[in-house]
C-alpha cells in the first residue's frame, strides 16, 4: 500500500504542525487521522492531499510518501514507528522518528533538531544536512539510540548521537560540537571533522576519519590502528568519567 | 459572613482526645465556631473519616534547591503533566514538581499545613516567592543556622545570648519560621573540601564542634520562646553505622520545654544504620527508637524512603558528593555565603538492591518501635525518601502486618537477616495516624495555639473528609481501600472553604505564611550592634538594609511574636 500525502499549499506559515500520527501502521486503519497545528486539532485532508494506492494489512507493506513545499513544519513523523517506509520528498522538522522500533524512514532534504531521538531499532537515512542532537537523548534524558541505524549523506549540527547506547550512526559530512558525547555504548562515525568527539564517554566506539578539533585532553593515547583501509590514532576514555570507551581519529588537535 | 456546617462526620482530633465520635463541625469566616446559623452551607460526611487538615512538619517543596532540582532534572518535569483546567493552573514534574504541581497533589490528600525544611537565610525571597504560588496550604520555613559565621563565633565565645540574638535577627530578617541545623558544621567544613565526621569534630577555623552547635543553638531557641523546637538534621547522614553518631546527638538534649519536644530530629531513618561499612549495613532502628522512648524531650520524624525514582535534596552538601560519588549521575553543588551550602542528585531507590532494602525497612521500623506516635511523625522528608504522593502506601503498611509482609517478600532476599521489621507485629490504629499526620505536626511545631492541627472551636476551619468509614474498613486486611481513600480525599477544607473533592482541586486558593519574630531588649538587637554590623558589611556580597525579605513578598502575613529572655 501507498499511501501519498502532498502538503496543501497555503499562506506562508511557520507554525509547527504536530504530526505523530503520521506512522505506517497507523493507515492500516484508513486515512481518518487528525494532525495539530498549534492549539488547532485537523483533519489529515485539511492539511493533505491523501491517495492510497493499494492494500495492506500489516505495518511492513506500508509505504507513506510526504511531499510538499512545507514540510519542514511537520514534526514528531514517524513517533513510535514499527515497521513499513516513510518517504519525505524534501525536509522535515523536528523530532522525526522519535522512538522509532522499526521500519525505514527515508528524507530526500533535511532534518531538523532530534531525528531519530532516543530510537531502538529500524534505519533512517537522511540524504541532506541534520540539525542538533541526531540520534541523540532528550533534556536530562540518560540514553540516546539504542539500537537501530542512522546515516547522513551531509553534515550533522551540535550534540550528534548525545548519550547513544547503542546502533550505528554514520554522518558523511562534517559534525558539530560535542558528538558523541556521554556515549555509553554503540557505534559513531564522522567522516569529517567535528569539535570536542565523545566528551564523557563511558563505553562504545567513536570514529573521526577527518580532524578532532578542541580534542578533550581527559583521553589516553594508545598508538594507531588500521580500520578499513584507514590508519587511526587510537584513544581511549574519557578518564573524567572512568569511561573505557574507544575513540579513533584521523587527526587531532587540542584547545590552545 | 460564610458558613457551612459538616453533619455526621466520624471525627478523629487527637489534640482534644476525641477517637472517631460522629459529630457536626460548624464553620464562620474560616473559623470553627460552636454552631452556625440555618443558612449555613451543609456538607453530609455520611459517617466518613474526619479529621483536621494535613499537615507536613518536614518537606522540601520552595526554594533554590528545589527549585535546582527542577532545572537539573528536565526528565523529572516531562514525568506528571497536567493541563490547565478551570481556575488551576497547568503542572509538571514527579518528585520535583511545579509549585501548583505541589500545592494541588498535596491539597488532594487532604494536606493544608506545609513547612518548608531547609531555607537559607540568603536565599529566602525564592523560598518566599514560591510559597506565595502553593496556593492551597499555609507555609513556614525553617531557616539554616548549621554554617552561621556569627552564630559559630559566639558559640566559640561562650555567649548563648548573642547567639539567640542573631538567630532572631536572622528569623525576623527572612521571615522565618523555625531553626534548623543541617549537619551542624560539616556545610562549614565542606566550604574547605572536609566534613566532619561526628559530633566531636572541630569545624575548621571556628573551632567549635557540632556539639557545641547543637548544645548552644538549642538552649538559644528556647531563649526566644520560638513555637517551634530546634529542628535537626544530625552530622553523618547516610552512613553505615552512624546510628552512634545519632544516640551521641540526641543524648546532648535536656528537657527545657513543657509544651514541646526541645528536640526534632528530622528524617531519623537516613541516622539509624549499624555496620562497618555497605557489607555488613545493617537497621539500628532498635536502639534509637528505645533511645526516645525513654526520652519525651525528642520527636522525630520517619524520612521514609520508598521505592522509585525520587531527588535527594538537602544543605549537606558533603552527604550530596558521596552519594554522587556512588551513583554517578548528575549532581548539583550550592554554596551560600557566610550560611550554607546545598547538593542536589536525583537517585532511584530499588527493591533488588539490598541497602535500598534495608532503609525502606528501618523508616518503618522506627515508626513501629517508637511507643508514642507523638515522638515519631509521618513523612519520607519529601522528597529525598520519595515524593510525597507515596505517603498513602505508608500509612497503610504502618496499619498492615500482612501489607508489610508482601512487600517485604519482593525485596532483597538478604533482608531478612538485618532488618527486625518481619518480627514486628504492631499494626497503628486510625488515632495513631492522625497524630503522624497532623495533631502530632502541630504539636511539635508549636501551632496548635494558632488553630492548627485541631477542630475545635476557634481553630482554623482546615478539614480533610476521606471517602471511607472506619467501622467498615479492616485496614489490616483493606490495606488497599486504606490506600486510597488517603490518597483522594471526598472533601479537602482550607479556611472554610472546599478546596478539593474527590481528586479535582476547585479553586486556586491564598495561603498564608506564619513567621515568627522575637521581641529582644535593645542590647541584643543585631541591627544595632556595631560589631554584627561591621562583620556583615565586610563579608557579605550584599548591603545590611537590602538583606532582610520585605513583608510584601509575603502573601498573606501572619506573624507570631514571642517575648524572648534577653
Ligand atoms: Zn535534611
Ligand atoms: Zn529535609
Amino acid at each position: 500500500m501507498k499511501v501519498t500525502l502532498a502538503m496543501k499549499p497555503g499562506p506562508r506559515s511557520f507554525i509547527p504542525i504536530e504530526a505523530e500520527s503520521i506512522v505506517p501502521k497507523n493507515f492500516l486503519a484508513g486515512t481518518d487521522l487528525a494532525v495539530w497545528r498549534g492549539n488547532r486539532e485537523l483533519r489529515l485532508d485539511e492539511v493533505f492531499s491523501v491517495s492510497v494506492e493499494g492494500d495492506a494489512d500489516r505495518p511492513e507493506d506500508v509505504e507513506v510518501v510526504l511531499s510538499g513545499d512545507d514540510t519542514f513544519r511537520l514534526k514528531r513523523v514517524g513517533e513510535y514507528m514499527d515497521g513499513g517506509k516513510i518517504t519525505v520528498l524534501g525536509d522535515i522538522g523536528m523530532h522525526c522518528g522519535n522512538f522509532m522500533s522499526g521500519g525505514t524512514i527515508e528524507i530526500h532534504g533535511n532534518a531538523d533538531g532530534w531525528l531519530g531521538r532516543e530510537m531502538t531499532g529500524g534505519t533512517i537515512l537522511c540524504r541532506g544536512d541534520v540539525a542538533d542532537y541526531c540520534a541523540s537523548g532528550y533534556r536530562g534524558g540518560r540514553k540516546g539510540m539504542k539500537g537501530g541505524s542512522v546515516e547522513v549523506f551531509g553534515r550533522a549540527g551540535d550534540f550528534l548521537a548525545e548519550s547513544i547506547a547503542g546502533g550505528t550512526v554514520t554522518v558523511h559530512g562534517d559534525a558539530g560540537d560535542m558528538a558523541g558525547a556521554e556515549m555509553h555504548g554503540g557505534t559513531l562515525i564522522v567522516h569529517g571533522d567535528c569539535r570536542r568527539p565523545a566528551a564523557n564517554m563511558k563505553t562504545g566506539s567513536c570514529y573521526v576519519y577527518g580532524t578532532a578539533q578542541g580534542m578533550l585532553p581527559t583521553f589516553a593515547k594508545n598508538g594507531t590502528v588500521q580500520h578499513e583501509g584507514r590508519t587511526l590514532i587510537h584513544f581511549t576514555g574519557d578518564i573524567a568519567n572512568r569511561g573505557k570507551g574507544n575513540l579513533f581519529v584521523k587527526g587531532y588537535k587540542y584547545l590552545d | 459572613m460564610n458558613e457551612l456546617l459538616i453533619k455526621n462526620a466520624c471525627v478523629i482530633d487527637p489534640l482534644r482526645g476525641i477517637n472517631a465520635e460522629t459529630m457536626d463541625i460548624a464553620i464562620r469566616d474560616g473559623r470553627i465556631v460552636e454552631e452556625v446559623s440555618g443558612a449555613a452551607e451543609v456538607i453530609d460526611a455520611h459517617g466518613a473519616l474526619t479529621l483536621p487538615g494535613g499537615i507536613d512538619s518536614h518537606t522540601h517543596i520552595c526554594g533554590t534547591k528545589v527549585n535546582f532540582g527542577r532545572y537539573m532534572s528536565p526528565e523529572d518535569m516531562r514525568a506528571g503533566r497536567t493541563p490547565r483546567r478551570g481556575p488551576l493552573h497547568a503542572t509538571s514534574g514527579y518528585s520535583v514538581p511545579t509549585t501548583y504541581g505541589n500545592s494541588y497533589r498535596y491539597s488532594v490528600m487532604g494536606y493544608t499545613t506545609l513547612l518548608e525544611g531547609a531555607m537559607a537565610p540568603l536565599e529566602a525571597r525564592h523560598t518566599h516567592e514560591e510559597f506565595t504560588y502553593t496556593p492551597l496550604q499555609d507555609t513556614m520555613a525553617n531557616v539554616l543556622f548549621d554554617g552561621n559565621w556569627g552564630v559559630m563565633e559566639a558559640i566559640r565565645d561562650g555567649d548563648i545570648k548573642r547567639v539567640a540574638a542573631i538567630i532572631a535577627w536572622t528569623l525576623r530578617a527572612v521571615k522565618g519560621f523555625g531553626v534548623k541545623l543541617t549537619n551542624p558544621g560539616g556545610t562549614e567544613a565542606w566550604q574547605w573540601g572536609k566534613n566532619v565526621s561526628c559530633i566531636r569534630d572541630p569545624v575548621p577555623y571556628f573551632e567549635v564542634t557540632p556539639a557545641e552547635i547543637i548544645r548552644s543553638v538549642v538552649e538559644a531557641n528556647e531563649l526566644l520562646h520560638l513555637p517551634h523546637s530546634v529542628h535537626l538534621h544530625c552530622n553523618n547522614l547516610g552512613t553505615p553505622g552512624n546510628y552512634t553518631c545519632t544516640l551521641g546527638s540526641l543524648g546532648l538534649i535536656p528537657d527545657l520545654n513543657r509544651k514541646r519536644q526541645t528536640l526534632y530530629a528530622t528524617h531519623v531513618q537516613f541516622h539509624a544504620y549499624g555496620g562497618s561499612g555497605w557489607r555488613d549495613f545493617c537497621s539500628k532502628s532498635e536502639p534509637i527508637a528505645r533511645f526516645v522512648n525513654m526520652r519525651p524531650q525528642i520527636v522525630m520524624d520517619m524520612g521514609q524512603v520508598m521505592f522509585g525514582k525520587t531527588t535527594t535534596m538537602t544543605a549537606d552538601g558533603p552527604m550530596e558528593f558521596n552519594l554522587y560519588r556512588l551513583h554517578h549521575d548528575k549532581w548539583s553543588n550550592h554554596d551560600v555565603e557566610l550560611e550554607t551550602g546545598s547538593g542536589i542528585i536525583p537517585v532511584i531507590y530499588r527493591r533488588k538492591n539490598l541497602v535500598n532494602s534495608i532503609m525502606w525497612a528501618i523508616g518503618l521500623e522506627l515508626a513501629l518501635l517508637t511507643k508514642s506516635p507523638w515522638q515519631c511523625l509521618l513523612t519520607t522528608d519529601n522528597p529525598n525518601g520519595a515524593p510525597f504522593v507515596r505517603y498513602p502506601e505508608i500509612i497503610a503498611l504502618l496499619m498492615s502486618k500482612r501489607y508489610r509482609d508482601a512487600e517485604f517478600a519482593t525485596v532483597h532476599p538478604d533482608t531478612a537477616a538485618r532488618v527486625p521489621l518481619p518480627a514486628i507485629e504492631r499494626e497503628l490504629d486510625w488515632y495513631e495516624i492522625a497524630v503522624m499526620t497532623r495533631a502530632g505536626q502541630a504539636k511539635a511545631l508549636g501551632i496548635q495555639d494558632l488553630g492548627k492541627g485541631h477542630l475545635g472551636p476557634g481553630a482554623e476551619a482546615d478539614i480533610a473528609i476521606y471517602p471511607l468509614r472506619i467501622d467498615e474498613v479492616d485496614p489490616s486486611t483493606d490495606y488497599r481501600k486504606v490506600i486510597e481513600a488517603f490518597g483522594r480525599t471526598e472533601y479537602t477544607i482550607k479556611r472554610g472553604r472546599v478546596v478539593a473533592r474527590r481528586g479535582e482541586c476547585l479553586v486556586d486558593g491564598s495561603n498564608a505564611t506564619f513567621w515568627v519574630r522575637p521581641k529582644v531588649s535593645d542590647a541584643y538587637d543585631m541591627g544595632k550592634d556595631p560589631d554584627f554590623i561591621e562583620k556583615f558589611d565586610r563579608y557579605y556580597t550584599v548591603r545590611m538594609r537590602n538583606y532582610p525579605v520585605q513583608e510584601e513578598y509575603l502573601n498573606r502575613n501572619r506573624c507570631i511574636e514571642t517575648e524572648a529572655a534577653i
